[in-house]
């Protein structure tokens, strides 16, 4: 690109010079390189040679940085680096999160369920009541009540894989050790399942062979108690009382008008509820199991249910659908062992309580459990595991933060810390440190409270 | 002249076709990277630091119609959890900071000399809290934990929930109990130095408690039919794992290491804490207590005091006042280094069994430097992850052989079934004793 192509252009536009006619400036330019021409004339050149040139020269800047950010030269190696190495996660990332097993030589090969085959947990099992007390007789270091209380295994979980959004997996931890604090307090022991054991029974249905299995293997086990991983505990004080369930079997919370008179399919939840380990349970995991197994037979079912129970949307067969529709069907066997509980929330819906525990704190006290002060704060529709929920995420994550800080506030306050606000991650001193901290903890720890009123009962 | 003026013409036609196609390039180029970062930009600046309440639903008002106004394409925006910055959400009220008196050396807290009389004493009234809860089974709290705060790496809160899940599934078996922490109770003592406020703290609140026993947030449990030797620790305070020739002889910044480790409750301990913080708090006195270690312990590199260099320090520097009581236990893996474990897996698997705890069958697989939560670790995050999907499911086997299944492979997160169903299941016992084992038995007297 000779500025050579650019001497006609210049001479022409800008004119001022250029009145002479073309013919003799043409000639005169290409003379004008070799033999000399009027002074003014050649300066006037050279001036609009050198604004060319620096024009063209901002122009190819301009490219060249718009292209390939020369200007950034300084901050390019860090850029780099973190690029790579976001490059690298999400790669990992991806791979992780993959569902299929690259290992694995069976998945091809596994056939769907036959649906002329009706599926079964396992072998039935008859005897289970008194399978149960010779073991347990034969087993006294294993008993099923310990210091009074019946022993309790709290069961929840969550899918083998990555969450699809981060935040998931940070609220599943953060609800773990929220239920891991209250069993500490109240003796209770935790399974956290991260297995799909029966692929038909996947999903929701999952807790189903896994409850079983459960009560199977540890007949030392009074009481399984499954809990969902988006459930909270919020009243770190109260204690189910289990001895108002003593002619019972299954314990969840729901409302006796909406399920009979309404057949609403939110008159139970299934979200929290305590199953005793013994035949009477073991007879309903199997009847409540043929709606699960995926595939035509959980669509068919969904039919069914969206059909006869009020309010249902159209989708496939959930479990709470499924026991609300059994518990209905077959009212005369199974309702007269069920207990269905709202004096205290063992189930909570989240929407009508988070906004309320700034209340809570001033007028009410930990160890209710009810409206004044929820045993369990639970974020049906949340679904912070996934990619979308059915409310706003905003609001979602912002409610789970604040039941978690509002429980945590109670086990922290034997410690003389409490969160500042119900949002942030910080904490503030609420006690100074003392050299006889004894005579707090004994004011202040929750386990000596519950257990003192366990002992005077017994 | 026509053709001259043709010419003319053509050559500033072709000229400004030039310079349009130009500017048209330089245009596009600017203003397409510009956009997307400044519009972040905005959005961080705008809802960063809302403090009073008020301010904050402004700002939730705000990002509320910013939403919908983005969003008139697509109403299921707000309810995507993709891309939401939870930044916005975890933002604490009031800032509150109250700055530490820098002439008043730091403690942890007021000087108790008289511990292990007020327990003692505490333990007597209350015999329904025994610090023993079988012949020599102690009382034990695990006590872990993280930050309060979503990982930086977007895969680190799955693999701290696998690894907590993994520590559940041991001290279930065990008779052990958890604490898991996610406040930070000391602002001066952060990082790595947080364990000693929160350790302190748990001793005195639970004189029941008679050993705690810290394990790191990356470490996990690899043998779930290994019992801790109790009885062997009856005269000491302090168990780590490490080598006395190493700490004493050598000065060796990893004779010993701090990830996984048991305290006694008791006076001598208290002692130990207080002597420990000095080099924790952070800032100017972290850092030149850094240098100290550096200059005195083999192989250490230059960085801020860590609470592991600093045991080192003083184990060396007042042996004759701790070291009796502190056992350097190197006949299991109370921690084990990862890099030499993890590709033995399949290797154990045919040749050995669990309970060894040891070099066959290590108890604790510790993923020391790969900071799964953290951006930037000292090995290929591929290697790290990978490698602690192996070791999680090499433990995980354990569990579910209990129930009659296992994982498909070590890096596999599928199940399938060993065992069949049956009538009986009572009479089958799993092929480790972990159902019933013998470490969890209740004393008969407890039974009511």
């Amino acid at each position: 690109m000779g500025l050579d192509s650019f001497t006609p252009q210049k001479r022409f536009s800008t004119g001022g010079g250029g009145g002479a006619l073309p013919i003799n400036n043409h000639d005169a330019t290409a003379a004008g390189r070799n033999r000399g021409v009027p002074r003014g004339r050649q300066l006037h050149k050279t001036f609009n040679n050198i604004k060319i040139t620096i024009l063209c020269g901002f122009v190819t800047i301009l490219v060249l940085r718009g292209t390939i950010g020369v200007g950034n030269l300084g901050s390019s190696e860090a850029d780099a680096v973190n690029q790579n190495l976001i490059e690298e996660t999400n790669r990992i990332l991806a791979e992780i999160r993959a569902d299929s097993d690259p290992n694995d030589p069976d998945e091809s090969t596994e056939t769907g369920l036959n649906p002329n085959v009706t599926y079964t947990l396992g072998p039935k099992i008859s005897d289970w009541d008194q399978q149960r007390k010779v073991w347990l007789s034969g087993n006294p270091e294993f008993p099923n009540f310990v210091n009074g209380k019946p022993r309790i295994l709290l069961v929840t979980g969550s899918p083998p894989k990555p969450c699809d959004n981060p935040i998931g997996d940070h609220y599943l931890l953060k609800a773990i050790k929220n239920k891991i604090d209250y069993c500490r307090l109240h003796g209770i022991e935790i399974v956290y399942n991260m297995a799909h054991l029966d692929k038909e029974l996947a999903g929701y249905w999952a807790k189903l062979p896994l409850i079983r299995r459960l009560m199977l293997s540890h007949p030392e086990i009074e009481w399984i108690w499954w809990m969902d991983s988006d459930a909270f505990f919020t009243d770190m004080v109260f204690e189910i009382p289990l001895s108002k369930y003593d002619q019972h079997n299954l314990v969840i919370h729901g409302y006796p008008d909406l399920l009979f008179e309404q057949k609403s399919w939110i008159a139970l939840n299934t979200g929290s509820f305590l199953f005793r380990n013994c035949q009477w349970s073991l007879d309903l995991l199997d009847a409540w199991a043929p709606m699960g197994p995926k595939g035509p037979v959980r669509d068919e079912a969904g039919k069914v249910l969206t059909a006869n129970l009020k309010g249902r949307p159209a989708f496939e067969a959930d479990d709470q659908s499924a026991l609300i529709y059994l518990l209905l069907s077959q009212k005369g066997r199974w309702m007269d062992k069920v207990f269905v509980e709202n004096q205290y929330y063992l189930h909570g819906y989240w929407a009508g309580l988070v906004d309320r525990y700034e209340e809570m704190m001033e007028k009410y006290h930990p160890g209710l459990g009810d409206e004044r002060w929820p045993f369990v704060t639970h974020f049906v529709g949340c679904k912070p595991c996934g990619s979308y929920g059915d409310y706003s995420v905003d609001r979602c994550l912002r409610s789970m933060q604040r039941a978690f800080n509002f429980a945590d506030n109670q086990v922290l306050k034997l410690y003389g810390f409490s969160h500042r606000g119900l949002l942030g991650p910080n904490i503030k001193r609420i006690r100074d440190e003392t050299t006889t901290p004894l005579e707090i903890v004994d004011q202040l720890d929750i386990r000596r409270s519950v257990t003192g009123k366990t002992k005077s009962k017994s | 002249m026509s053709d001259q003026c043709s010419r003319l013409r053509r050559s500033r036609t072709k000229i400004t076709v030039l310079c349009l196609l130009i500017t048209v390039i330089v245009l596009h180029g600017t203003f397409n990277r510009v956009n997307p970062d400044s519009a972040a930009e905005e959005n961080r600046n705008h809802h960063a630091g809302a403090e009073a309440p008020r301010k904050r639903v402004d700002t939730r008002r705000l990002l509320e119609e910013a939403q919908n106004d983005s969003a008139q394409a697509d109403n299921n925006n707000d309810k995507s959890y993709a891309e939401f910055d939870i930044a916005k959400i975890l933002v604490d009220e009031e800032g509150g900071n109250e700055k530490p008196d820098p002439n008043k050396p730091y403690s942890l807290g007021p000087k108790i000399s008289d511990w292990d009389q007020q327990r003692s004493e505490w333990l007597t009234n209350n015999p329904n809290f025994p610090n023993f809860i079988g012949p020599n089974k102690p009382r034990v709290l695990l006590v872990t934990g993280s930050s309060p705060k979503p990982c930086e790496n977007p895969v680190g809160d799955h693999y701290l929930l696998k690894s907590i899940k993994n520590k559940i599934d041991y001290c279930r078996l065990h008779g052990i109990e958890i604490f898991y922490n996610m406040a930070l109770l000391d602002a001066e003592m952060a990082g790595f130095w947080a364990k000693l406020p929160l350790i302190r703290k748990l001793l005195l609140s639970h004189p029941e408690i008679e050993f705690l026993w810290w394990m790191d947030s990356d470490a996990m449990f690899t043998d779930m039919a290994y019992e801790l030797p109790w009885e062997r620790y009856k005269d000491s305070n302090l168990v780590m794992h490490g080598w006395n020739e190493m700490v004493y002889n050598d000065k060796n910044w990893i004779g010993l290491n701090t990830g996984s480790f048991l305290l006694r409750n008791c006076q001598w301990s208290l002692d130990l804490l207080d002597a420990w913080a000095p080099m924790g708090p952070k800032g100017k006195i972290r850092e030149e207590a850094g240098k100290i270690l550096t200059r005195e312990l083999k192989g250490r590199p230059v960085f801020e005091a860590d609470d592991q260099s600093a045991m080192v320090y003083l184990l060396v520097k007042e042996r004759e006042k701790w070291g009796e009581k502190v056992y350097l236990e190197n006949a299991y893996y109370l921690h084990g280094y990862w890099g030499i474990l993890v590709d033995r897996y399949e290797e154990m698997i045919e040749n050995y069994h669990p309970g060894l705890g040891d070099h066959r069958w290590p108890l604790v697989t510790h993923f020391v430097g790969c900071k799964p939560c953290g951006k930037f670790g000292d090995y290929s995050v591929e290697r790290c992850l990978k490698q602690m999907d192996r070791a999680f499911n090499f433990g995980d086997n354990q569990i579910l052989q209990m129930y009659g299944f296992t994982h498909k492979s070590l890096a596999s997160r599928r199940v399938k079934r060993v065992r069949n169903e049956t009538g009986n299941p009572l009479e089958v016992q799993d092929k480790l004793g972990l159902l019933h084992p013998s470490f969890k038995a209740v004393k008969i007297s407890d039974s009511s």
